[in-house]
C-alpha cells in the first residue's frame, strides 16, 4: 500500500515537472517576442534576445501605431473572412455529411469516395491558380480568399461520422414515419443535437480562416483586401527581399522595419487572439476528442 | 440607282478614312492593361494611377493598372502571372529568369511594334542597349535607361583605418591587414558578421565570406561561375576549374587562417541574416553582397546616428581592374505575348520613357503632394504614402529624367569612377556575365544535390570552421562529384560557349 503511494507521488512530481518544461517551452517563445518588442533595437543587435527586456523602450509601438490603418483594415478584412467563411462553410459541411450519411441516398458512397479522393491527389499548384484566376475570373477579389476552403474533406468525413455517431437511425426512421420530410429532419431532428460537433467543425475552420496568409497572397490585388497573417508575412518578408534586391539594383534599404519593430507588429497582431483563446479552447479540445473516438 | 449606290460607297468610304485620320492619334477603344511590378504597392497607389490615367486616357484611350507581386512568394507569382496571362506589361530582370521566359515563348517580339509606335524610345535605346536585350536574335524587352554599377566591394570604417594607420582593404592582404589592425587596437571591437544569407542560393560559392574571391581574381563573374568553374574576364570562353586547383586549397586555407584569428564567431555557419550589425557599430567591414547604394545608405545612417563615423567603399574591380556596369536586362519591360493589346502597351510605354512629366509622376508620384523640388534641384519628399519610384518600376528609369536625390551626387562620383576604370577593361563598361541565363531543366536533379553539398561541405570549408583543410577538401570534392558535378559542368559548358560565340566573346 505504501510502496503504491510512493509510485503515485512521485508519478505526479514526473508529470508535474514534464508537463512544468514542456510549458515554458512552449509559453518562452511568446515572452521572447513581447520583451524583444519593448527592448531597443541597439540592443538586440548588440546582446540578442532575452527573456526579460533591457533597455525598455515602446519606441517599436510608437512607430507602428503612427499609421495603425493597416493593420485594422488587415484585422477587419481577416475577421470578416473567418466570419463568413466560417458560417458558410459550417453550413455547406453540415448538409453535405447530412446527405452523405442517410443509407438511404443510393450513391453515397461515390459521393463520398470523390470528397475523399481529394485528399489524397490534388490537381497541383498551377491548376488550382488558373482555375481560379482564369477560369473563374476571381483574382483581385476578396470571393477568391475565402471561397476555395469553404468545404475541407476532412471535415465532411470528421462531421459525417459525428452525424452518424449522434443521430439513431431509429430516431430519423420515426420522424419520417410521422411525416417528415429531409429539410425538417435535417433542422429539427439532426441539428439540435450536433452542437459539439458544429462547435469542433467551426473552431477548425475559423482557426483555419484566420491563419490562412496563402490564398491572399495568390489572390489579391490591393492590400486592402489582404488577411492579417499575410500583411505580417509580407512585411518580414520584404524585409528580407528589399536587402537581397539591393544587391542587383540600386534600390534603398534605408527605411526597413527593425528587429524590434517586427516583433512589436507580432504581438499586436497575435495578442487579441491570445486574449481570446483561453475561452473557447474548451471546445477546442473537446472537439479534438470527439472528432478522435469517434473517427 | 447603280450611281446612287456607287456614291453613298464612295461617302462611307471617306468617312471612314476620316474617322480613321482622327483615330491615328486616339484609338476609338478604351483599353485598360495591367503592369505587373515587384514589391508592394505604395498607400497612395490609387491617387497616382488616377493621375497618370487621366494623360494616357486623353491621349491614348488607355488607363494602367499597376499590379504588385508582394515580396512574399515573389518568384511562384510572377510565373503564376506569366502562365495565367494576369498582365499585359511586365517587369523583367535576369535575376527573374528573363532570358529563359524569352525563349520559352511568354513575351512578345517588339522589333515591329518599336520600329511603329516606339520611334522615339527605340532612338533613345540606342542599338547597343537594345542588342544587349535580344535573346536569339530577337528582342523582348525595353531595358532601363539609367547606367548603374552594382560592383560588389567590401564597406569599411575609414575613420578606425585613419585611426589605427592601416592600410586601405584592396587586396585579401590588406583585407586582413585592416582587421587585424583593428583586433590589436582594440580586441572588444566585432569584425566581421557573415553569414549565408547571399550564399544561400549560389551554385558558385558555400558561404559569403567567398565574396572576397573578387578582389583576387579577375573573373567574368565575380566570384566564380556556377559548379567551380571560372573564366577570365578578358577569356571569357576559356573555362577553368577551380575546385579541383590548388588556388582553391590555399583560399580555403586562408578563410581558416580568418576564423581561426577570430574575425567572425565561431557560430558563423548557423548565424542569420544580421545586416544591421555594420551600421550600429558592432561590425567594422562587409565583405558580401555590397554595392555602391548599399554604402549610400550606410553613410546616411552614419551621419544621422553616429556623425563621428565615416563609411568608405572599395569595389574589388578596382582591384583586379575588371568593373563594368549593371546588365541591360538587370531592369527591363516586357510585352506579354498574351496581351490582347500589344500595340498599346507599346504606345503607352513609349509615352511613359519618353515624356519628361509622366516619367516623373510614375516614378515619383505627384508634385507638390508627394514631392517637392528643393532650390538645388533635389528630390524632396513629401509624403510617406508614395515613396521615390514607388512603384518599383526600376525599369522605367531614364538617365535624363531620373530625378537626383541629394545622395545621388556621392553615388554619381563613384559610378564616374567605375566608369572610367570601366572604360579600360577588354569589353569597355559591358557586363558580360549577367546577360547570361543558364537553363538547366536537363540537369536540375543534379543540380538540386550540388546545391545540398555544396551547403553541407563547401560552407564549412569558406567559413574556414574545419579542423583540417586538405582532409575536408578532398571530401567536398568526392561528395560533390558523387552529387553529379559533371553533369552540371558539361550543360553549363555547352551553354555558356554557345552565349560566348553568340555575342562574340572570345
Amino acid at each position: 500500500m505504501k510502496h503504491r503511494n510512493q509510485a503515485g507521488i512521485g508519478f505526479t512530481i514526473g508529470k508535474g515537472v514534464l508537463l512544468t518544461i514542456l510549458s515554458i517551452i512552449c509559453v518562452l517563445p511568446f515572452i521572447v517576442i513581447i520583451s524583444g518588442s519593448f527592448t531597443s533595437n541597439q540592443e538586440i543587435l548588440r546582446n540578442g534576445f532575452s527573456v526579460l527586456p533591457r533597455d525598455v523602450t515602446a519606441e517599436a509601438y510608437r512607430t507602428i501605431f503612427k499609421t495603425p490603418e493597416d493593420i485594422f483594415q488587415a484585422y477587419k478584412m481577416n475577421a470578416y473572412y473567418t466570419v463568413i467563411g466560417t458560417a458558410l462553410g459550417l453550413m455547406i459541411i453540415t448538409l453535405t455529411a447530412y446527405v452523405i450519411s442517410r443509407r438511404e441516398f443510393k450513391y453515397r458512397n461515390t459521393v463520398s469516395f470523390l470528397i475523399y479522393f481529394t485528399t489524397i491527389f490534388g490537381g497541383g499548384m498551377i491548376p488550382w491558380y488558373l482555375m481560379y484566376a482564369n477560369v473563374l475570373n476571381l483574382r483581385g477579389t476578396t470571393l477568391a480568399i475565402w471561397f476555395p476552403a469553404l468545404m475541407t474533406p476532412f471535415l465532411v468525413i470528421l462531421m459525417r461520422t459525428f452525424i452518424i455517431g449522434a443521430v439513431p437511425d431509429a430516431v430519423v426512421e420515426s420522424a419520417k414515419i410521422d411525416g417528415a420530410g429531409h429539410w425538417r429532419i435535417f433542422w429539427q431532428i439532426v441539428l439540435p443535437v450536433l452542437g459539439p460537433g458544429l462547435a469542433t467543425v467551426g473552431l477548425f475552420q475559423a482557426l483555419g480562416y484566420w491563419n490562412d496568409w496563402y490564398r491572399s497572397s495568390m489572390f489579391s490585388t490591393s492590400s486592402q483586401t489582404w488577411s492579417l497573417q499575410f500583411y505580417l508575412y509580407d512585411l518580414v518578408n520584404s524585409t528580407q527581399a528589399m536587402r537581397q534586391m539591393a544587391q542587383y539594383a540600386n534600390v534603398n534599404t534605408a527605411d526597413l522595419p527593425t528587429q524590434s519593430m517586427k516583433l512589436a507588429m507580432s504581438v499586436v497582431a497575435t495578442g487579441p487572439i491570445l486574449i481570446l483563446y483561453p475561452f473557447v479552447q474548451r471546445y477546442f479540445v473537446s472537439g479534438i476528442t470527439v472528432g478522435a473516438v469517434k473517427g | 440607282m447603280k450611281k446612287l449606290l456607287s456614291f453613298v460607297l464612295a461617302l462611307t468610304l471617306c468617312l471612314t478614312a476620316i474617322s480613321w485620320a482622327g483615330a491615328a492619334d486616339v484609338p476609338a477603344e478604351e483599353v485598360n492593361l495591367v503592369f505587373y511590378v515587384m514589391g508592394d504597392a505604395p498607400k497612395d497607389e490609387a491617387a497616382v494611377e488616377d493621375a497618370i490615367n487621366a494623360i494616357l486616357k486623353e491621349k491614348f484611350n488607355t488607363t494602367i493598372d499597376f499590379q504588385f507581386s508582394t515580396w512574399t512568394d515573389f518568384n511562384l507569382k510572377y510565373n503564376n502571372t506569366l502562365i495565367s496571362a494576369g498582365a499585359d506589361l511586365i517587369y523583367v530582370a535576369n535575376w527573374e529568369n528573363y532570358g529563359l521566359n524569352a525563349t520559352s515563348g511568354a513575351f512578345l517580339e517588339m522589333d515591329e511594334l518599336l520600329d511603329t509606335y516606339g520611334k522615339e524610345l527605340k532612338e533613345l535605346c540606342g542599338e547597343g542597349m537594345l542588342n544587349m536585350c535580344r535573346v536569339n536574335g530577337e528582342l523582348y524587352c525595353i531595358p532601363n535607361l539609367w547606367p548603374e554599377y552594382v560592383c560588389l566591394g567590401i564597406k569599411y570604417r575609414e575613420d578606425l583605418r585613419a585611426k589605427y594607420d592601416l592600410p586601405y582593404p584592396t587586396t585579401l592582404e590588406n583585407i586582413e591587414a585592416y582587421l587585424k589592425g583593428i583586433q590589436a587596437a582594440d580586441p572588444t571591437q566585432g569584425l566581421l558578421r557573415p553569414t549565408n544569407t547571399e550564399a544561400a542560393s549560389s551554385l558558385s560559392i558555400g558561404f559569403d565570406t567567398a565574396y572576397v574571391l573578387a578582389a583576387k581574381y579577375a573573373w567574368v563573374a565575380p566570384f566564380g561561375m556556377p559548379y567551380g568553374l571560372t573564366a577570365n574576364y578578358d577569356t571569357p570562353a576559356d573555362i577553368q576549374d577551380y575546385w579541383f586547383s590548388d588556388d582553391f586549397v590555399e583560399d580555403c586555407k586562408m578563410f581558416k587562417s580568418w576564423a581561426d584569428q577570430g574575425f567572425w564567431s565561431k557560430s558563423a555557419l548557423s548565424d542569420t541574416n544580421d545586416q544591421e550589425a555594420y551600421d550600429n557599430g558592432l561590425a567594422v567591414a562587409e565583405i558580401a553582397g555590397m554595392n555602391p547604394n548599399k554604402q549610400i545608405t550606410s553613410a546616411n545612417n552614419f551621419a544621422k546616428d553616429h556623425p563621428e563615423w565615416e563609411s568608405a567603399y572599395l569595389a574589388y574591380g578596382e582591384t583586379t581592374g575588371v568593373i563594368y556596369p549593371g546588365h541591360a536586362t538587370q531592369n527591363g519591360t516586357a510585352i506579354l505575348r498574351s496581351s490582347k493589346y500589344p500595340e498599346r502597351c507599346m504606345m503607352v510605354l513609349n509615352y511613359i520613357m519618353t515624356d519628361e512629366t509622366m516619367n516623373r509622376l510614375v516614378q515619383c508620384g505627384i508634385e507638390g503632394k508627394h514631392y517637392q523640388l528643393d532650390e538645388n534641384g533635389y528630390y524632396v519628399n513629401l509624403d510617406d504614402s508614395f515613396p521615390y519610384e514607388g512603384f518599383n518600376t526600376w525599369n522605367l528609369r531614364v538617365n535624363e529624367f531620373k530625378l537626383k536625390q541629394p545622395t545621388d551626387v556621392a553615388l554619381q562620383a563613384m559610378f564616374d569612377k567605375y566608369a572610367e576604370l570601366g572604360s579600360k577593361t577588354k569589353w569597355p563598361n559591358v557586363n558580360i556575365w549577367d546577360g547570361f541565363t543558364e537553363d538547366y531543366t536537363d540537369y536540375s536533379a543534379e543540380r538540386a544535390a550540388v546545391g545540398n553539398v555544396l551547403r553541407q561541405y563547401l560552407a564549412p570549408l569558406q567559413a574556414g570552421l574545419v579542423s583540417d583543410v586538405d582532409a575536408a577538401v578532398a571530401e567536398f570534392r568526392d561528395k560533390v562529384t558523387a552529387a553529379g558535378l559533371e553533369a552540371c559542368r558539361e550543360g553549363f559548358k555547352e551553354q555558356w560557349a554557345d552565349y560566348c560565340a553568340e555575342y562574340n566573346y572570345q
